[in-house]
């Protein structure tokens, strides 16, 4: 009782203060958002900009260099390399996209329904999302290693292969290897949005379209998905900047090999800018999916905002 | 409980902030100016960026010496150890700001690729050379650029064949084979007795670009002219080295070699799982601690001879001065100090082979007689070239060796192309890559 009194004592005394902040508010406001706008400006801003201005010149670490306008990015059409980091990039992208979203609407719809410790599994998920991935990856390393790989000690004991799978060895199968280790670590970002997406859902809603005759399946598609799109826009889009943006998997598990057969966009541009000097075209490599990709941005934003 | 009444509290805590702040900018004003009268006082400080030796002993035995010559010379030595992966981004970045150590640990043809952001170092350079025997030919490779020394040639880190002497001596070997196609043979003996040999055609950017540079050389094949920028990988001697290594591949390998990082091959070597691989003395090593047993069995061998002789390539290390250097007088004086045979020859034979001079008078240091499995690690300096060869280490070749398009072209052949397709698939690599200026 004497605390709540004292609680009450402490905001009347403090309201007059507030007040005359009040009075200025705009002034406040502007004020309160300087430090953000301020590090953006000098942590993003600069950067891209800068970044953007080098993709344009031909300058090697240590040297000035010239603009050269596009060539760098006229060049880099021509290179073989490059066109099949392109295409292992897009390969990457659109199949963890695609399994992360397929796996963490199941995983999501899981988790909404009543089961005892249900807060405890909904934690243990973030799991790989919270360890750092530089860490989990090297676990994962082990894991493909030729020599002692546990996943295909299982399996060759579980009898499902014969001999055992090259996972980091073969083109085909370190594809496959970096797909399932962005899956497994992107997996828990789909799953914990797409649930908060589907726990705001009314339940009325599901209700109304029982009464109405609708079956399970019925209910999902009509019901939950369309309501749960915004949500799978959003989530889709920034899995989508994220892996094509994505460096420590590939580069931690297979830099880029075997014969180039994993390299995407980040790894090249690491190995040509940093490990080979060449800035100007590792810029280049870093940058050339941003107009494709400011294109898709604005295109979902404006969709959402329609929603 | 008994509560302390609210203005007083308040009070308490505004003036112990205040005074926290006071004290805490107090201090702070004293120490930094404390800083500053010390580097005021002109007691010299030099900042040293390396990597860290995969053998923790020779870090050692840098910074005593560090010590010793602070000890010595008055001058203040800061030695900063970081992992060799994180060099190359890292000394990018100071490059490219300006501001940094004032002696960098360069690797490989480091020295061209900075060379505009070195100073020149020929007083230490020849000097060390007239004292010491003279450099060797890839010392002059790695440090000079056109007529100047760029850096100081540190040493190499030896690649040899690392192989298992008796499996070898099971299939009727008592020496190791001299020429590529007696290591065929050996090699197709070997795995029919379940121990293959092994060596990385995957992202083993060290161990993978080792061997692979030194059997095309061998052959004749190279990937460019001598001018450095006419591609000249399409040849029949190229053709030769290429059908050489897919037969490796089907007769003596282990299939994991495409998997192989760095590490990989020293791991499968000392779990007994291939008998010949490339590879630093690190894995002679690494047996003394992890597998004592594999150390009596273990010995080394230089790359076998091929129709246009002996080579091989090895990471070559250097020391360089910053031109934004405050110090670098003093930073040049360091490096001829680490050089002088007292300190080199204590580094290199804490190595025990690790480490390799480039001034000729190193081939006779100690250390060489402290095993005789150390014998052909002697040797090697003389073999050894750049990527690049018989052109200079550009900064093209460097970029097709991150690339691995050297590699890559005996990789698919492996896997199973044909000749004429995988070398004519590097040819367009190496085209696009030496077409820019």
């Amino acid at each position: 009782m004497r605390v709540m009194a004292e609680t009450a004592a402490r905001y009347a005394h403090a309201r007059p203060r507030a007040s005359r902040f009040l009075r200025h508010e705009a002034l406040t406001g502007y004020a309160m958002i300087s430090p953000a706008l301020f590090l953006l400006a000098v942590l993003l801003a600069y950067p891209f900009v800068l970044a953007v201005y080098i993709s344009l010149t031909d300058r090697v670490l240590g040297e000035p260099g010239s603009f050269v306008w596009i060539r760098n990015f006229v060049k880099l059409l021509q290179d073989p390399l490059f066109r099949q980091t392109v295409w292992n990039s897009f390969v990457y992208t659109v199949s963890t996209v695609f399994l992360k979203l397929s796996l963490g609407l199941i995983l999501a719809l899981l988790l909404n329904q009543e089961f005892p410790c249900r807060n405890l599994v909904r934690g243990a998920l973030l799991l790989p999302w919270i360890v750092p991935t530089s860490l989990s990856v090297l676990t994962w390393l082990w894991m493909f290693d030729s020599l002692f790989s546990v996943v295909n000690y299982l399996l060759l004991a579980l009898g499902l292969i014969s001999r055992k799978i090259p996972w980091l060895g073969d083109p085909f199968w370190a594809m496959i290897s970096v797909i399932i280790v962005n899956t497994w670590r992107g997996l828990p970002f789909f799953a914990a949005s797409l649930l908060a997406g589907l726990m705001t859902i009314p339940r009325e809603l599901y209700e109304a379209a029982q009464s109405d005759g609708a079956k399970p399946l019925a209910c999902f598609w009509f019901v939950t998905l369309p309501l749960l799109r915004p949500v799978i826009a959003v989530v889709v889009l920034f899995s989508t900047i994220w892996t094509f943006a994505d460096f420590q998997i590939v580069y931690i598990l297979t830099h880029g090999g075997p014969v180039n057969a994993t390299q995407i966009f980040a790894t090249m541009a690491y190995d040509v800018a940093l490990v080979a000097g060449r800035i100007g075209e590792g810029s280049a490599i870093s940058l050339f999916l941003f107009p494709a990709l400011l294109v898709v941005i604005i295109g979902l934003l404006h969709y959402l905002r329609r929603e | 409980m008994q509560k302390k009444p609210r203005t007083q509290h308040g009070t308490n805590r505004a003036i112990s902030r205040r005074r926290f702040l006071g004290v805490t900018a107090g201090a702070t004003a004293a120490l930094s100016f404390g800083t500053f009268l010390r580097s005021g006082l002109g007691a010299a400080r030099l900042n040293v960026l390396t990597w860290s030796n995969t053998l923790k002993a020779m870090d050692d035995v840098l910074r005593e010496q560090a010590a010793a010559y602070t000890k010595e010379k008055g001058v203040e030595i800061s030695l900063e150890f970081i992992n060799q992966q994180d060099l190359p981004a890292k000394t990018a970045a100071i490059v490219e700001s300006g501001a940094g150590p004032d002696i960098i640990n360069l690797w490989a043809n480091g020295a061209h690729l900075f060379a505009k952001a070195l100073v020149d170092v020929d007083d230490v350079a020849n000097d060390l050379g007239k004292r010491l025997k003279g450099w060797t030919n890839i010392g002059k490779d790695i440090g000079m650029v056109g007529k100047n020394w760029k850096a100081v040639p540190w040493g190499i880190i030896p690649i040899a064949l690392t192989y298992r002497e008796d499996w070898l001596k099971e299939v009727g070997y008592s020496t190791f084979p001299d020429t590529w196609e007696d290591l065929l043979a050996a090699a197709k003996k070997l795995k029919d007795k379940g121990h293959p040999v092994g060596f990385s055609l995957g992202r083993a950017i060290g161990d993978a670009n080792q061997f692979h540079y030194p059997l095309l050389w061998s052959f004749g094949g190279k990937e460019v002219q001598k001018d450095g920028k006419t591609v000249a990988i399409n040849s029949p001697e190229t053709a030769k080295a290429v059908d050489y290594r897919r037969k490796l591949f089907q007769d003596g390998e282990t299939d994991d070699v495409f998997a192989w990082d760095d590490a990989a091959n020293n791991r499968a070597f000392l779990a007994g799982a291939v008998s010949i691989t490339v590879n630093a003395a690190s894995i002679y090593w690494a047996a003394k601690k992890d597998a004592p047993q594999l150390r009596g069995v273990t010995n080394h061998a230089l790359f076998p001879k091929g129709p246009a002789g002996r080579f091989g390539y090895s990471s070559p290390i250097l020391l360089g001065v910053f031109k934004f250097s405050k110090a670098q007088k003093e930073a040049k004086e360091f490096i001829k100090w680490l050089m002088e045979p007292k300190q080199y020859s204590a580094w290199i034979g804490e190595g025990e082979g690790m480490m390799a001079g480039l001034l000729n008078y190193y081939e006779d240091d100690p250390v060489w007689k402290k095993d005789p499995k150390l014998e052909t690690i002697r040797q090697i300096p003389k073999y050894v070239r750049m990527p690049g060869y018989p052109g200079p280490p550009s900064r093209q070749a460097q970029e097709a060796l991150v690339k691995f398009v050297i590699v890559n072209m005996f990789a698919r052949a492996a896997k199973g192309m044909a000749t004429a397709e995988t070398i004519k698939q590097a040819e367009d690599e190496l085209k696009a890559l030496y077409a820019k200026a």
